[in-house]
């Protein structure tokens, strides 16, 4: 974890958080092109994926099964969980190890681990008043969170490309870009 | 901290639940004695022992109302070995719905609810009341005794003496010469020389001995033997027998007992002093040290309820070790990765062969690994020994169960059990225990008929239960078969026809064996009409979900009148297995090897379809394929738009030009034939259970790791069996609403 970046200044900015409540660590990673987070805490491990082992009659959402280290992991690719489009998963794919029911540890697929931002309360909109009334059961809410709120960049990332892309290429970097923040119970339930 | 405590507690927990399953064993054994009339008198004995302990731990975890009844039931078992109370069948009843109300303190303590239990409170009163009574009248004053000896009999001995002089067994005085320094041993052997014979009531030194180093006792012995017979079973050098004589009947005075508490003194015997404290009487009596500690914890014992725990019980407990399951398991994923990096160093040692580098370092290798693959296996196998325990565990409580059911029901039944000491991996026998106690229930409730129904059609008024288990091969069989009413198929095929589980047509085809699987369907089962009417009992589905979780098959086979008999089919173990690893359109599945019967080659020609089915012709029968490619609708051999077993099938045999294969696995007596592309080999594998997610997902036992991070699925054979043994309807169904 050598390439793990701590933004400089990061320290100030907490000073004027403090009225918005405790900060919470989202990690956001990226699918079907869109930026998602979900929060740090209830993410175990990333793992890049092994070969994954289908299971035949298994729910479409289960890609397969892989061993962590002696263990069975069922892993949910998250865009057919969410019922995003598909697509072929490229190098940058990585398996996020999450608790999911009953003590079972699951494995979400997804396209690329993009960031880890710190977000006080305040700033997660509820997704009603953002999105409509069309919200989707699994969300939690939105933020906005710019390349400001960007603790870590990149944090599985190979090198300056990959911290290149994740503050250039995805769009929260941007001011005012949305990252859409999972209920992860919801997702799994 | 918390740790700690916690895991004491858990001791506490398995401890005592462990000498509630002892207790239950040792009533069976009372309650068998008391209808023979022959009572054991050290089961009494180990009763009061294993009470004793219980009281002892409840009392160190607080578990008040375990150790009131404790005391109570102490108190009921003590008056018993003292014989202050008879053993009746009241008394057997007290003490049977004490075992059963310790298994449900236990519970609750466990699940920490503090619930009142008022059935608690009810048996300690009757418990309480139960206790004391007059002894009855003494016999002893028959007998020419010396009265120094009989002063210093404490209360227990008193009563076996009574005992044995009531079985008309003959009192032997025997005068023994033991050397100080191997008296423990020598006192040893003589009582293991004399227990066939009879039993050695009491032991004392008389005071005079040859020399300082060694000592003579005088024993009284009670025994079926004649004094030079007894001689001669002893074999013992310097053993005196002397038979104690019988007074004449006349001069004997009508006082009963001619040695009452008051006149003990301490100068009567000079040697013992009578119902003194433990420490006390060792004091007064040096050679009390040198008693072997049987000897002294049976005189603590008879001091009641005061003294501290038993040291022999302590000394039992720590013989053995408890260990937690799931320790096993990982030891057990160990083993498994050890597994894969032998598969890996064969191949190394394969390929330097090949290589011809060294012949020398590449035979090194070789025996290395050979000797590797040995302890490896011994080391697979000790582990595997560990998790088994015997059958027994579970057939103690069933027996249990069936005595209270049959009072219940008012059915006079006869549990007959064989092979309890069959061994199966520990989680089989946790899991069995409740799919047996339901279909014990159901033998009793439902099968045999009542008394009179059995007497109008001239059976014995006692129905008969019997349970069954032996090993076979790589299986465990448990038969249960009762010689009830049998199952009535033509009211079970008419509520199957009025739920519309079955068509009327259907019904009119059906095979006995069909019919007698309608038992299983959940529908039919829970309604109580269907119950009544069939003969037999509610919530079988939930019976063949649990044995089939284990990977096991029920089988049931039903005569009208005779009897019904419930076989299950369990794998002995189901941590590790041997497998045959086959390959379906490019992806590997494992097989356990223990439902694999053969392997053949498949002959598109002799393919024929039955009633909507692919079959070929194996040896005369015909043996149903299941296209696993099809089935599981991997690359190349979905079939879209057609249902399974449909028109598609022909297709898919004809599709493929190269060389399949038919792996015939058979469950009891069942058999399908799996369709496969290649044959790998055979492997010894770890079977991991899927995550919970996937445990709608049919005909999967679990995966396993085959090396180089590639996991197999480990196909469930008995599923597979269960899925494409209902009928094409039935599975469409389901197929549909797993699709849907």
């Amino acid at each position: 974890m050598a390439n793990l970046v701590r933004r400089p200044g990061a320290g100030l900015r907490r000073v004027r958080q403090q009225d918005r409540g405790p900060l919470v660590e989202y990690l956001a990673f990226a699918l079907a092109g869109e930026p998602y987070a979900a929060p740090v805490s209830l993410v175990r491990e990333i793992l890049k994926p092994p070969p994954l082992t289908p299971v035949p009659r298994a729910p479409r959402s289960v890609l397969g099964i892989v061993s962590v280290r002696g263990q069975l992991v069922t892993v949910i690719d998250l865009r057919r969980r969410l019922r995003l489009a598909e697509a072929q998963p490229t190098r940058r794919a990585r398996i996020l190890l999450v608790d999911g029911e009953a003590g079972e540890t699951l494995g979400l697929f997804v396209d690329e681990v993009l960031a880890v931002y710190r977000l006080a309360d305040g700033e997660v909109e509820a997704a009603a008043t953002a999105l409509g009334n069309e919200v989707a059961p699994y969300i939690a809410g939105i933020a906005r969170p710019g390349a400001a709120r960007m603790a870590i960049a990149a944090p599985l990332g190979a090198g300056e490309a990959a911290k290149k892309r994740a503050t250039m290429a995805s769009a929260p970097a941007e001011e005012g870009g949305v990252v859409i923040l999972l209920d992860l119970r919801a997702v799994l339930a | 901290m918390a740790d700690a405590q916690d895991r004491a507690r858990e001791e506490f927990f398995s401890e005592a639940q462990e000498i509630v399953e002892g207790l239950g064993r040792d009533l069976l054994g009372l309650d068998e004695g008391q209808r023979t009339g022959r009572v054991d008198a050290e089961l009494v004995n180990d009763l009061f022992r294993a009470v004793h302990t219980l009281k002892g731990l409840a009392g160190l975890f607080g578990a008040n109302r375990m150790s009131t009844l404790s005391h109570e039931l102490e108190g009921l078992l003590d008056d018993m070995r003292l014989g202050r109370v008879e053993l009746t069948p009241t008394v057997l009843d007290l003490l049977f719905r004490s075992a059963e109300l310790y298994d449900r303190i236990l519970q609750n303590e466990k699940e920490g609810r503090d619930q009142a239990m008022p059935e608690v409170d009810d048996l300690i009163r009757e418990l309480h009341r139960g206790k004391g009574g007059a002894p009855p009248p003494s016999p002893i004053g028959h007998y020419e005794l010396d009265p120094g000896l009989l002063a210093v009999l404490t209360e227990y001995e008193e009563h076996r003496l009574r005992t044995n002089i009531a079985q008309g067994l003959t009192l032997f005085r025997l005068r023994v010469q033991f050397q100080l320094a191997t008296i423990d041993q020598a006192l040893d052997d003589l009582k293991a020389a004399a227990k066939p014979h009879g039993e050695i009531i009491t032991y004392l030194p008389t005071g005079a001995g040859a020399d300082a180093d060694s000592i003579e006792l005088d024993i009284l012995m009670a025994c079926k033997l004649t004094g030079a017979e007894l001689e001669v079973a002893l074999a013992l050098n310097g053993v005196a027998v002397e038979e104690v004589a019988r007074r004449p009947v006349a001069a004997v005075s009508s006082s009963p007992v001619p040695f009452d508490r008051g006149a003990t003194a301490e100068g009567a015997a000079g040697t013992r002093v009578r119902d003194g404290s433990e420490a006390r009487r060792r004091e007064a009596l040096d050679v009390a040290s040198l008693l072997p500690p049987q000897m002294v914890q049976r005189e603590a014992g008879g001091a009641g309820p005061k003294v501290p725990l038993d040291v022999a019980s302590i000394r039992s407990v720590a013989q053995t070790v408890r260990v937690d399951i799931q320790k096993l398991d990982r030891l057990m994923n160990i083993v498994g990765e050890l597994a894969i990096v032998k598969s890996s160093l064969t191949r190394l040692s394969d390929r330097l062969r090949a290589a011809h580098i060294s012949r020398e370092l590449s035979s090194d290798l070789h025996r290395l690994q050979r000797t590797f693959d040995r302890h490896l296996e011994s080391m697979q196998k000790g582990i595997l020994e560990v998790r088994m325990v015997p059958l027994g565990q579970v057939f103690d409580k069933l027996a249990r169960v069936v005595r209270q059911i049959s009072r219940d029901a008012d059915k006079h039944v006869n549990l007959v059990i064989t092979g309890a000491e069959t061994e199966v991996d520990k989680l089989i026998v946790e899991e069995l225990s409740d799919p047996l106690m339901h279909m014990m229930r159901n033998a009793i409730d439902h099968g045999i008929e009542s008394r009179s129904a059995r007497e109008a059609v001239g059976k014995p008024a006692m129905g008969t239960i019997a349970l069954n288990a032996f090993q076979k091969g790589n299986h465990v069989v448990i038969e249960i078969e009762d010689d009830g009413g049998g199952i009535d198929t033509d009211r079970l095929l008419d509520a199957a026809v009025r739920r519309g589980v079955l068509a009327a047509d259907e019904a009119r085809t059906s095979s006995r064996r069909e019919v007698l699987n309608l038992v299983f369907i959940p529908g039919m089962t829970t309604k109580s009409d269907v119950s009544e009417l069939s003969g037999r009992g509610v919530g079988m589905d939930v019976v063949k979900t649990n044995i089939s979780k284990l990977g096991g098959v029920i089988d049931l086979g039903s005569e009208r009148g005779i009897g019904t008999k419930v076989t299950i089919t369990l794998p002995i173990t189901l941590a590790i297995i041997s497998a045959l690893l086959v390959d379906v359109a490019g992806r590997t599945f494992a097989l356990p090897l223990a439902n694999v019967q053969e392997a053949i080659v498949l002959e598109p020609d002799a393919v024929r379809r039955i009633d909507d089915r692919e079959v070929v012709t194996l040896r005369g029968t015909t043996l149903p394929l299941c296209f696993l490619g099809q089935l599981f609708e991997l690359d190349g051999s979905a079939v879209v738009g057609a249902s399974p077993g449909g028109a598609g099938a022909g297709h898919a045999v004809t599709k493929r030009n190269g060389k399949r294969f038919v792996v015939v696995v058979s469950v009891g007596s069942r058999k399908l034939g799996l369709v496969v592309d290649t044959l790998i080999g055979e492997q010894d594998v770890v079977i991991k259970a899927l995550g919970a997610s996937l445990k709608s997902v049919r005909g999967f036992a679990g995966a396993t790791e085959l090396g180089d991070q590639r996991i197999g699925l480990v196909l469930d054979a008995p599923a597979l069996l269960e899925e494409l043994s209902t009928s094409p309807r039935d599975a469409r169904q389901a197929s549909e609403a797993r699709d849907g």
